[in-house]
C-alpha cells in the first residue's frame, strides 16, 4: 500500500515538473501579452499587474497590423493541406496496395526526404524559385512546403491503408465496383480517422513553419511566423506585442489540437507501431 | 439478369514463382449444382476459387462460364457473387447498405433496391437487423449478412470460401442445413470451398478432391466415399478415415499381419499393396485377424476401437451393445467387396 502510494506521489511529482516545463513558455507569453511594455521589463517580474489589451489592439488594428500576415498563413496552410491530401491519398493507397516496379525505391524515397537537414536545401530551393520567378508568391511557398508535407502525409497514411483487409476490396470488386469506386466508397470511409490526423499534422507543420518562410517570402506574402520578427529590432524588442502575436498565432494550433487530440494520439501510435513493420 | 451458371476449368496452371499451386486443373460444374472444392490446406482449392472469381489470374489454361471464355475478364464483369471466410462486410455501412451495395453498383433504381434488400434479408432471417452496423452483429448474423449481400444480386454463380469456419459447432450445423435449402430454393450454381470433408459430404451434389495442386477425384460424395481414387483421398474422407495397411496380394487374397483375407479387387500376380478398410466395414467374426483392443472411444450410439493387429494400428467402428473391453483380444474380418487395394508406389487405386 505504502509502496503504491509512494509510486503515485513520485509519478505526480515528475508529471508536475514536465507540465511546468511545457506550460511555462505559454503562460509567460500570455501574461506578457497582457502587460504594458514597462511591466514586461520590470525586475523582479511582476506577477500581479493591471492587465491591458493594448498590445492586441496594436498588433491587430495598429499601423503594423498582422491581419494580412494571418491571412497569408491561412492561405499557405490551407493550400498546402489541400494539395497535399489530394496527392497523398491516392499515392498512399498505391503504395499500400498495388504491385508495381520501383515500389521499394518509391517507399524509400518517401522516407529519405524526411532525413535531409532543411538548412542544407534552403539555398537550392531559393535559386530554383528565383529562376522561375516564384519568390514571394503563394504558389512558390506551397510548392516548397509540399516537398516536405507530401512524403510525411504519404508515410502516415500508408499504415492506415494497410490496415484495411484486402478481402474487403475484393468483395467490392465482386459486387461490381471499379477500383476508383472501391477506393471512394469502401476504403476512404474506413481511413477517415487517419485522413483527419494527417490533415491536422500537415496544417500545423505549414502553419508553424519559419525557416523556409523567412527566406522564400517577401513583402507580398509574409506568414505570421515571419511577421512576428518585425517586433524584434536592433534598438529594442517590443515584448508585449511579440507575445500578443505569438498568442494569436498559437490559437488555431491549440484549437485544432484540442479538437483532434484523440485522433492525434492514436495517429502517432499507429505510425510508430506500423511504420517499422511495413512491407 | 443472369445466365445458367455452367463452369469449366481447362488445364488451369497457377505458378507462384517456382512453386506450382495448381498443376493443370480440369473440371466441369453443371448449372444449378452445389459443387464442393475439398482438400487439406495448401492443396489449391482456394486458389481455384479465386481464379474462378477473377481475383487471381491463372498462369496458363482457360476458364469458361456458360461456354464463354472469361479467363481475362475482370472480376466485376463476371456476374459472380462471393461469401468470404472473413465475410468482408463493409464496417462503415449498415446491414441494409451492405446488402444494397451490389445493386447500387449495378445502377438499379432506388425504388427497386429497397424491396430487393428486404427480400434478401428476409431469406436469411436478418430483416430485423437492417439498421445495425456489422460491428453490432453476432458472428452468425454477420455471416447471414454476407450471404444476403451475395444472393441479393441473383448472380449466376455463388462462391463460398469456407463460410462456416468462423461459427461455433452448433451454429455451423444449423447454418449448413439452411445453406443447402437456400441454394436449392434459389436454384443457383454454388461453388463451395472447404477443408471439412463432412461439410462437403453433406452439402455437395458433387465434389472435386484436391491434393497438392491437383484434382485427384471428381464425383458425388457417395462415389468418393465408396471408391476413393488414391491413398490420400482414402485417408482424408470419412470419420475416422479409411484404415490404410501395408499388405501382400497373392491370387485374390491379401495377407495382413500373417492373415489371409479374400478380396474382390484384383491386380496382376503377386505384389505389395496398401489395403484400405473402412472402420465401419470391419466385422467381429471367428477365424479372422487377431487384434487386441487398445482404446475405446465411446460416442454413445457407436464406439471407435483402436486395435493392435500384430503391430499394425487399425480403427474399427462398432455398434453400441457390441463393445468388447479394453485389453480384450478379438478377431476381425471384412467382406471381400469392402477391401480396397492401392499401389504403394503411385498411391493410386488398383
Amino acid at each position: 500500500m505504502s509502496a503504491k502510494r509512494l509510486r503515485i506521489i513520485a509519478l505526480l511529482a515528475i508529471s508536475t515538473v514536465f507540465l511546468l516545463a511545457w506550460a511555462f513558455p505559454i503562460v509567460w507569453s500570455v501574461l506578457n501579452s497582457l502587460k504594458t511594455d514597462s511591466d514586461v521589463l520590470a525586475y523582479p517580474p511582476k506577477l500581479v499587474f493591471a492587465p491591458t489589451l493594448e498590445a492586441y489592439r496594436d498588433v491587430l488594428f495598429g499601423s503594423g497590423s498582422i491581419l494580412p500576415n494571418l491571412l497569408s498563413s491561412v492561405i499557405i496552410s490551407v493550400g498546402t493541406t489541400i494539395v497535399t491530401m489530394l496527392m497523398a491519398v491516392p499515392a498512399a493507397y498505391a503504395l499500400a496496395r498495388l504491385r508495381f516496379r520501383g515500389k521499394k525505391f518509391a517507399g524509400f524515397y518517401v522516407l529519405a526526404t524526411q532525413m535531409l537537414p532543411p538548412v542544407g536545401i534552403i539555398i537550392p530551393y531559393f535559386l530554383v524559385l528565383r529562376n522561375i520567378g516564384w519568390i514571394d508568391t503563394y504558389q512558390g511557398i506551397i510548392l516548397i512546403y509540399l516537398s516536405f508535407s507530401l512524403p510525411f502525409a504519404i508515410w502516415l497514411l500508408v499504415s492506415y491503408f494497410e490496415d484495411i483487409p484486402l478481402e474487403m476490396e475484393e468483395a467490392a470488386y465482386l459486387d461490381g465496383a471499379s477500383r476508383l469506386k472501391t477506393l471512394w466508397r469502401i476504403i476512404i470511409p474506413q481511413v477517415r480517422g487517419g485522413i483527419a490526423v494527417t490533415i491536422v499534422f500537415v496544417f500545423l507543420n505549414a502553419w508553424n513553419e519559419f525557416l523556409f518562410a523567412v527566406v522564400l517570402s517577401g513583402n507580398t506574402v509574409r506568414p505570421v511566423t515571419v511577421a512576428m520578427f518585425n517586433f524584434v529590432s536592433v534598438e529594442q524588442t517590443l515584448w508585449a506585442k511579440l507575445a500578443a502575436v505569438s498568442v494569436l498565432a498559437m490559437l488555431p494550433v491549440v484549437v485544432l489540437g484540442v479538437v483532434a487530440q484523440k485522433h492525434i494520439v492514436k495517429g502517432l501510435t499507429v505510425g510508430a507501431v506500423k511504420g517499422g513493420g511495413r512491407r | 439478369m443472369s445466365g445458367q451458371g455452367q463452369v469449366s476449368f481447362r488445364n488451369i496452371v497457377k505458378m507462384h514463382g517456382e512453386f506450382a499451386a495448381l498443376k493443370g486443373v480440369n473440371f466441369d460444374i453443371k448449372p444449378g449444382e452445389f459443387f464442393a472444392l475439398l482438400g487439406p490446406s495448401g492443396s489449391g482449392k482456394s486458389t481455384t476459387l479465386r481464379i474462378l472469381a477473377g481475383l487471381d489470374a491463372p498462369t496458363a489454361g482457360r476458364v469458361l462460364i456458360d461456354d464463354k471464355d472469361v479467363t481475362s475478364t475482370d472480376a466485376r464483369d463476371r456476374d459472380i457473387a462471393m461469401v468470404f471466410q472473413s465475410y468482408a462486410l463493409y464496417p462503415h455501412m449498415t446491414v441494409a447498405e451492405n446488402i444494397a451495395f451490389p445493386l447500387e453498383m449495378a445502377k438499379l433504381p432506388k425504388s427497386e433496391i429497397a424491396p430487393a434488400v428486404k427480400d434478401a434479408a428476409r431469406k436469411v432471417k436478418i430483416d430485423h437487423l437492417l439498421h445495425r452496423k456489422p460491428g453490432q452483429l453476432s458472428g452468425g448474423q454477420q455471416q447471414r449478412c454476407a450471404l444476403a449481400r451475395a444472393i441479393v444480386r441473383k448472380a449466376r454463380l455463388f462462391l463460398l470460401d469456407e463460410p462456416l469456419s468462423n461459427l461455433d459447432a452448433k451454429l455451423r450445423l444449423e447454418t449448413r442445413a439452411e445453406l443447402k435449402k437456400l441454394q436449392r430454393s434459389l436454384g443457383v450454381t454454388a461453388v463451395y470451398v472447404t477443408h471439412d470433408q463432412e461439410e462437403a459430404m453433406t452439402l455437395a451434389d458433387r465434389m472435386a478432391v484436391f491434393m497438392s495442386g491437383e484434382i485427384q477425384q471428381v464425383g458425388t460424395p457417395a462415389e468418393v466415399f465408396a471408391r476413393p481414387n488414391s491413398i490420400d483421398i482414402a485417408g482424408f474422407i470419412g470419420n475416422p478415415p479409411m484404415n490404410l495397411v501395408p499388405a501382400r496380394y497373392v491370387d485374390g487374397d491379401v495377407i495382413i499381419a500373417g492373415h489371409r483375407l479374400k478380396t474382390t479387387a484384383t491386380t496382376a500376380g503377386e505384389r505389395d499393396v496398401v489395403v484400405g478398410l473402412r472402420p465401419g466395414a470391419l466385422r467381429m467374426a471367428e477365424g479372422g485377424l487377431g487384434a487386441r483392443v487398445d482404446l475405446i472411444e465411446d460416442l454413445g450410439d457407436t464406439a471407435v476401437l483402436d486395435l493392435d493387429c500384430a503391430g499394425t494400428m487399425i480403427r474399427m467402428r462398432v455398434a453400441d451393445g457390441n463393445i468388447p473391453g479394453e485389453g480384450d483380444t478379438i478377431s476381425i474380418t471384412a467382406r471381400p467387396q469392402d477391401i480396397h487395394l492401392f499401389d504403394p508406389a503411385t498411391r493410386m487405386r488398383l
